[in-house]
């Protein structure tokens, strides 16, 4: 029983619903206050680590709160093992630095943004830390409520259209997320994961088959993978730039995880195999990498190249935790990590270079670079990253990924990875070499376009945004020195993952 | 059987509605009768019979209903409902930029 894992979703709750009183005091003090909510909860979580870091290091970190005093197969439970750690641990320093960047970007409707901003948070929080299913339903319909509201958050055309788009597509999905609950519900009479998980190889084959496909279906919607692509690329470009941030680096990443919690945990791989869905879902996230980074060459767009490139990279994760092998996860999670700061880096430096420039499209992305030199530098190497150059976190994290793929003798995942970085040199080097082209644009003709857009990313503080876009690219540079340091983390969180029945008869036992 | 017809007849036509109509509003609407449609099918399913669903109760041998299904479809109804209205509010701040609610007028919805 730790009250502090109950605290790590409240305090963000709590924040989003005292933001409308904050307001009537004084509506500037809105913006610390939600940097406060985010630092207490990196505080929560940090004190957590000291406090078991004898356990953290043996791998058998495991923390449980059963909310109202009941026991597990009745009550509501939060769960912490190794894997929930280190996802909430990526997912609090990015929420943290994205707020950072939120305060010196967002200059109209500050308090609507913070609360649904904070109510992000304790979702994604919430929904990595449950081991109730149905709780995961309802914070995973959080997740798609407030990040709709924020895909419509510019309010003109394209927004609006975008966020009906992607609502249309994540209700749909919530809804078969809620059905395949139920049937679980109707069959096992429980909704506790590891109960779940205990009983669930009682089910007959059919009833197997159907709740396991109801429930893919609605993974691969909210994940964005091959058949269901359509609607990221569309709500990534029109949303503002820390929101894409968000998107895709929180969002994506609180899917991935329920992907493996559901999957690995609750139904398990051995289900997965006896369906022969397990070699089906690898080659269908293959071909969606594929996709992502095809349509990322014909992309015109800034945003929406890299959406695509989003797309190639999450199906690469999936496949490669598909092979379900100790180096496969491992991979997978350190190329989540990676891709987590690389992608929500990238946004936020494309918040503030497309300040000057009329819209995302490539013809418009010329000169750039020769405006803002130190950002577009931070910008450059993030995007060497995602090709995968030596030095930096992304080549770390491709090549466990490659080391994986030809482990398990997967030629076509290993082509898939080379292919990937060799697309990327050439869609990002155009715009690189865009970037650096000589613009013609006089400053007053500047100065009128930016006040001719309605509401479109006019920055209120450059420099919090530059320093955000530099601190990513530390990270990414840093990480990428040292990633031998997140050796220990990704190894016990693999163990955390493939050991499931420690998992069912700790939630269980204790 | 009848509960799994009428469950099925509802939510084909909703999905119907939200493939084949052009209009945003009739879009929602198909939207909701999928909801609607699942919900029913979980309360149809979850009763038993019994004359009430208090959990308390059973250990007296009143025949009862399961009441957590019931309790689930509250939440989700809840959920339907907020969803239901974000997306109205979306199309009608739509309808401002565009003066429609035409699917194939709005660009950006269709491709």
């Amino acid at each position: 029983m730790d009250i502090k894992v109950l605290f790590l979703i409240l305090v963000p709750l709590s924040t989003a619903f005292l933001i409308p009183l904050i307001d009537l005091i004084n509506a500037k003090l809105r913006r610390f206050f939600v940097l406060l909510g985010i630092l207490l909860e990196s505080y929560l979580l940090v004190s957590i680590i000291i406090n078991n870091f004898s356990e953290l290091k043996k791998g058998d970190l495991f923390l449980q709160y059963h909310l109202g005093g009941w026991q597990p197969p009745l009550g509501i439970n939060l769960v912490m093992d190794s894997l929930s750690l280190i996802f909430v641990v990526i997912t609090a320093l990015s929420l943290l630095l994205i707020v950072t960047y939120s305060i010196g970007y967002i200059g109209h409707h500050e308090g609507k943004y913070y609360v649904l901003y904070s109510l992000i948070a304790a979702a994604s929080m919430g929904a990595i830390l449950t081991a109730d299913l149905f709780n995961i339903y309802v914070f995973i319909e959080m997740l798609t409520i407030t990040s709709g509201a924020l895909i419509g958050f510019k309010r003109s055309k394209e927004a609006s259209a975008a966020a009906i788009k992607y609502l249309v597509y994540n209700i749909l999905a919530g809804l078969l997320f809620f059905l395949a609950v139920l049937l679980i519900y109707f069959n096992l009479g429980t909704l506790n994961m590891a109960d779940i998980a205990l009983n669930f190889t009682t089910l007959s084959v059919q009833i197997k088959l159907f709740i396991t496909a109801i429930l893919l279906t609605s993974i691969l919607i909210k994940m964005g993978i091959f058949p269901f692509i359509f609607w990221l690329p569309k709500s990534y470009d029109t949303a503002p730039s820390p929101v894409t941030a968000v998107l895709s680096g929180i969002l994506s990443k609180v899917y991935l995880y329920i992907f493996i919690r559901i999957f690995w945990t609750v139904i398990g791989f051995k289900t997965l195999e006896l369906l022969n869905l397990n070699s089906f879902l690898l080659n269908l996230a293959l071909v969606s990498s594929l996709l992502g980074h095809i349509f990322a060459l014909q992309s015109n767009n800034i945003k929406r190249l890299l959406a695509y490139s989003s797309i190639g990279h999450i199906g690469m994760i999936m496949a490669v935790i598909m092979l379900n092998s100790t180096a496969g996860f491992y991979g997978g999670i350190l190329h989540i990590i990676s891709h987590m700061f690389m992608k929500a880096g990238l946004f936020v430096s494309c918040g503030y270079l497309l300040q000057y420039t009329r819209s995302h499209a490539y013809r418009d992305f010329r000169g750039v670079g020769l405006k803002n030199r130190k950002v577009f530098i931070a910008f450059i190497i993030l995007l060497l990253s995602m090709i995968g150059m030596p030095p930096l976190l992304g080549f770390a994290s491709k090549w466990y990924v490659l080391i994986a793929f030809l482990e398990a003798q997967n030629y076509f995942g290993a082509f898939i990875v080379i292919f990937g970085s060799l697309t990327a040199v050439i869609y990002y080097l155009r715009y690189i070499a865009k970037g650096f082209e000589e613009a013609k644009l006089t400053d007053t003709e500047l100065n009128e376009e930016i006040y001719s857009r309605p509401l479109l990313s006019v920055l209120y503080r450059g420099k919090i945004v530059s320093f955000i876009s530099y601190t990513y690219t530390a990270i990414i540079i840093l990480g990428g020195l040292s990633f031998r340091f997140l050796d220990l983390p990704l190894k016990i969180s693999t163990l955390s993952v493939m050991n499931v029945e420690k998992y069912i008869e700790l939630v269980l036992g204790g | 059987m009848f509960n799994n017809l009428i469950f099925i007849i509802l939510f084909m036509l909703g999905l119907y509605t939200l493939i084949m109509k052009k209009n945003l509003i009739k879009m929602v609407i198909g939207l909701n009768l999928m909801e609607a449609a699942v919900f029913l099918w979980v309360i149809a399913f979850s009763d038993t019979g019994g004359r009430i669903s208090i959990h308390k109760l059973a250990e007296t041998n009143f025949n009862f209903n399961d009441p957590v299904p019931q309790a689930l479809t509250l939440t989700g109804i809840v959920i339907g409902a907020s969803t239901a209205a974000l997306l109205l509010t979306l199309i009608i701040e739509l309808n401002k930029f565009t003066g429609t609610i035409d699917r194939d007028q709005i660009e950006g919805l269709n491709d």
